[in-house]
């Protein structure tokens, strides 16, 4: 367990001081701020303000920010995993494990941090406050589980792939075109795009308990099935 | 119990590319293994194989008498790995780099920085202990590598070309420190291009080509190989003066030499003593009036050995590949016969001793089995007119 401990910190301070995690971070931050601001001034609803947000800025930004953090997580390093860490007294589960716990605490803590706080402060100070309190709640907790999907599936690419622009690409394209087409078909609640899509609903708490409990364990699942068949790759890889 | 054995160890890339074929190793407590074969011999792959970082196609690895594998963190803490020019977190420090090579390891925080201490200090990186690795030379690199392996002073080391890209002082440093590190009850294997190196540190060589091992044993054996005696000179002056002297010294047909540039490397087949052929050399030089600048005897023997075990290799790959061939045609052949066809044999089937199997155009059912049962590799055919 000492170097699962020790990969985990690495790989958090290698996160924490990456560039793009602090752009991120800003990017979220800036919008969120302005929109409390005019929410607080315009008859704007607040269930549509927080989901307008969700949709053209976290989403989009984090979409392409998660992918690339996450597809690169084990392909990116391919030189240094097997020189200094897996020719150590290291296995292959403890690595693999180790980048999933750590990319997955800063996205989702990101996350939180960003929207929890936006979120109550819209409730707060809109002057139109339509939202419900079970609505905000589920509507958040929803779009975390796509995120942690979305890291999963990200981190078992990077497994896949040698080459971690590949896996990046892969990562972006698959959950957009797979969003667009699952949606089409019908399938709402296994379709990232139609679960944002219907986020002022749900903040408003005028989707089914049920409905959401279905997105959450279907995003569940496949994160699970993602990060499942990422170890059992990486288990069997040659490095 | 050897500290490091492969048996039949087989790798194969994608179905195409054959690293390893069928190698078998043996390496014992305290050796200094020397590994030595061309690029894509498969030393790194076999290393590699040996670290579990990949999988055998076929046989098996075992380090300390147990089968190794990607899961075998236990068998790798006793293993210190590295690589062929390190490929180290470059953001990191070395003193860091240590620091989470023995969490990694599963140091005590104590324990750790007193060793990172006495290791940097020994592989001479005290003084860039805080800078980043990135800005490190190659050497610095090698030498924090070498660092990293000695962490928790394993039993094995495995040095994958450990001088590769070195300056001169850079290698001779890092031999020094390997030298020291060969003293105790320790195994190290050395995979190198570079003979020299092998026959100043190693006590035991493998030679590897195409994925096998074609020749192993002590270097004092390979040395007694060398039936050659070579003296090498450098010269300057009129060189085509003494080039026109040397075959003086072919008395009875025994003497080889080769010039390269200024140098003549001078080999005698005789029995004499190397002493009487230095002299013989010497006398030559003196009567031609050039002057000597370096005299060399015997460096390049292991060298002659190695390059020689590599040219018999390569023509008898010529005969494997045509028994081969051979087998597998009377293979086919043998088949139809038991089916009750006819064949005729085109070449004599010999057993391994030398015995006849079949004479050509000779041959009944009971034949055809016995070759089936690969005792041969003779050439048939199956004569479509005899059915």
């Amino acid at each position: 367990m000492e170097a699962y401990f020790a990969l985990v910190r690495r790989d958090l301070e290698q996160l924490l001081s990456s560039w793009l995690l602090r752009g991120w971070v800003l990017l979220l931050a800036a919008p969120a701020a302005f929109l409390v601001v005019v929410a607080a001034r315009e008859d704007e609803l607040a269930s549509e303000t927080l989901a307008a947000y969700v949709a053209a800025v976290l989403a989009p930004l984090s979409w392409i920010v998660i992918s690339f953090l996450a597809g690169t997580a084990v392909s990116g390093e391919a030189g240094t995993i097997a020189d200094t860490i897996l020719s150590k007294s290291v296995t292959r589960a403890e690595y693999i494990w180790a980048k999933i716990t750590s990319r997955m605490v800063v996205f989702l803590a990101v996350y939180f941090a960003v929207v929890v706080p936006f979120a109550y402060l819209i409730d707060r100070y809109a002057v139109s406050n339509d939202t419900s309190l079970s609505g905000v709640v589920g509507g958040v907790v929803m779009v975390g589980v796509l995120f942690a999907f979305l890291t999963s599936f990200g981190i078992a690419l990077s497994t896949v792939f040698r080459n971690s622009q590949l896996a990046v690409v892969v990562a972006l394209l698959t959950v957009a075109v797979s969003g667009a087409v699952l949606q089409f078909l019908g399938l709402k609640w296994m379709s990232t795009t139609a679960v944002i899509g219907g986020l002022p609903e749900t903040f408003r708490g005028e989707t089914a308990i049920a409905d959401q409990a279905r997105v959450l364990v279907v995003f569940v699942a496949l994160s699970a099935a993602a990060i499942a068949s990422g170890v059992w790759l990486f288990e069997r890889r040659d490095l | 119990m050897h500290v490091v054995e492969a048996v039949d160890l087989t790798k194969v890339y994608q179905n195409r590319y054959i690293a390893l074929n069928a190698l078998d190793l043996k390496v014992d407590k305290g050796m200094v293994y020397g590994l030595v074969g061309p690029n894509g011999a498969g030393k790194s792959t076999t290393f590699r194989i040996m670290l579990g970082l990949q999988r055998p196609t076929a046989g098996e690895a075992r380090v300390f008498g147990e089968t190794m594998t990607s899961h075998r963190a236990d068998l790798r803490r006793r293993i210190g790995f590295l690589p062929t020019t390190p490929s180290l977190p470059r953001e990191m420090t070395p003193i860091a780099y240590l620091q989470f090579v023995g969490k990694l390891l599963g140091m005590d925080r104590g324990e750790v920085m007193i060793r990172l201490t006495s290791l940097l200090q020994s592989v001479d990186l005290l003084s860039v202990g805080s800078q980043r690795i990135g800005e490190l030379s190659t050497g610095m690199v090698t030498r924090l590598g070498i660092a990293a392996a000695l962490m928790n002073d394993p039993e094995l080391l495995i040095f994958d070309e450990p001088t590769s890209g070195l300056d001169p002082s850079g290698r001779r440093q890092t031999l020094e420190l390997i030298r020291e590190l060969s003293g105790s009850d320790r195994t190290i294997i050395i995979a190198t291009h570079i003979l020299s190196d092998v026959e100043r540190l190693c006590t035991d060589i493998g030679i590897m080509a195409e994925g096998r091992i074609i020749y192993h044993g002590p270097i004092a054996e390979m040395r007694r190989l060398v039936r050659q005696r070579t003296v090498s000179v450098e010269l300057e002056g009129n060189l085509a003066h003494f080039e026109q002297q040397l075959p003086e010294l072919d008395t009875f047909g025994t003497v080889r030499a080769e010039r390269i540039g200024s140098e003549f490397r001078i080999s005698f087949l005789g029995a004499e003593p190397l002493p009487v052929y230095v002299q013989r050399v010497l006398d030559l030089v003196h009567r031609s009036g050039v002057e000597l600048m370096h005299i060399d005897t015997g460096s390049h023997e292991i060298e002659e050995v190695v390059l020689r075990r590599l040219e018999e290799d390569r023509l008898n790959s010529f005969v494997r590949a045509s028994a081969w061939s051979a087998a597998q045609k009377l293979t086919l052949t043998a088949g139809t016969a038991r089916n009750g066809s006819a064949i005729e044999i085109i070449g004599e089937a010999r057993a391994p001793d030398g015995d006849t199997v079949a004479e050509p155009d000779a041959v009944d059912d009971a034949d055809a089995v016995a070759v089936e049962h690969g005792e041969t590799g003779a050439v048939a055919k199956t004569d479509p007119e005899a059915e």
